[in-house]
């Protein structure tokens, strides 16, 4: 009884409380919320054994290298070689990897991590591995 | 074994990138942060610090790592029986606003 009351009381104060403030939404944000719903209702609809769209991977690779201590952001292009263009060493470039599969949730073996040299390598083995998240 | 490994000359480099990761591997099993992040500096320091050695010296360093990596192995298992209860704060995301 009181919990019923106690829920008509919230309800009517939640109603209170929104006819009078109204928050503003900056355009960029209505964009991501946008884009947050329908990755989420597109991840829902094909949930497992699926391939991730190529954008995201792209996107979210480039971002893991933009955010690994030793890179300078503004050299970071989808082509870019680890070794060459941003002048990692190889135990930064294993590092790096690692980071992708934090990133994606994949485990990445040995004999395939040596081969991934640049953001190309990375986009190009996660985008064809259906277990990346 | 050290003898062994000396006598065999210097490691391949990617069986020293192979060692390197098992220890990042090994490290993500450690739950508190600062442990954690304790052993993933420590690792990059001393692989770097043994960057220029001459064969011998390369391979004993690396008899040496694959010992220190049983080390973590071992501490991985130790620290795991008194895990911290809550994250520390640096690893909590915040929100950008």
């Amino acid at each position: 009884m009181q919990r019923a009351r106690g829920a008509a009381l919230g309800s009517m104060l939640r109603g209170a409380v929104l006819r009078h403030v109204r928050i503003s939404c900056p355009q960029h944000m209505a964009a991501g919320a946008r884009r947050l719903f329908s990755s989420s209702s597109e991840e829902a609809a094909h949930a497992h054994g699926t391939y991730l769209n190529k954008n995201e991977v792209v996107d979210r690779v480039l971002n893991v290298v933009k955010t690994f201590p030793k890179v300078d952001p503004s050299k970071v292009t989808p082509s870019s070689s680890f070794q060459k263009d941003l002048g990692l060493d190889s135990l930064d470039t294993v590092e790096v990897v690692m980071a992708f599969e934090d990133e994606f949730a994949l485990e990445i073996p040995d004999s395939e991590a040596d081969k991934i040299a640049s953001c190309a390598d990375a986009i190009e083995y996660i985008a064809s591995h259906p277990q990346a998240k | 074994m050290a003898a062994v490994g000396a006598a065999r000359g210097a490691p391949a480099a990617s069986e020293v990138l192979n060692l390197f990761r098992s220890f990042l591997k090994e490290t993500r099993k450690f739950a508190d942060y600062n442990i954690r992040e304790y052993i993933k500096r420590r690792t990059g320091e001393s692989f770097r610090e043994s960057r220029d050695l001459d064969a011998a010296a390369a391979a004993s360093a690396f008899e040496f790592g694959k010992k220190q990596l049983e080390v973590v192995r071992r501490q991985s298992v130790v620290y795991s029986l008194y895990a911290p209860r809550v994250k520390n704060i640096m690893e909590l995301k915040f929100q950008e606003s």
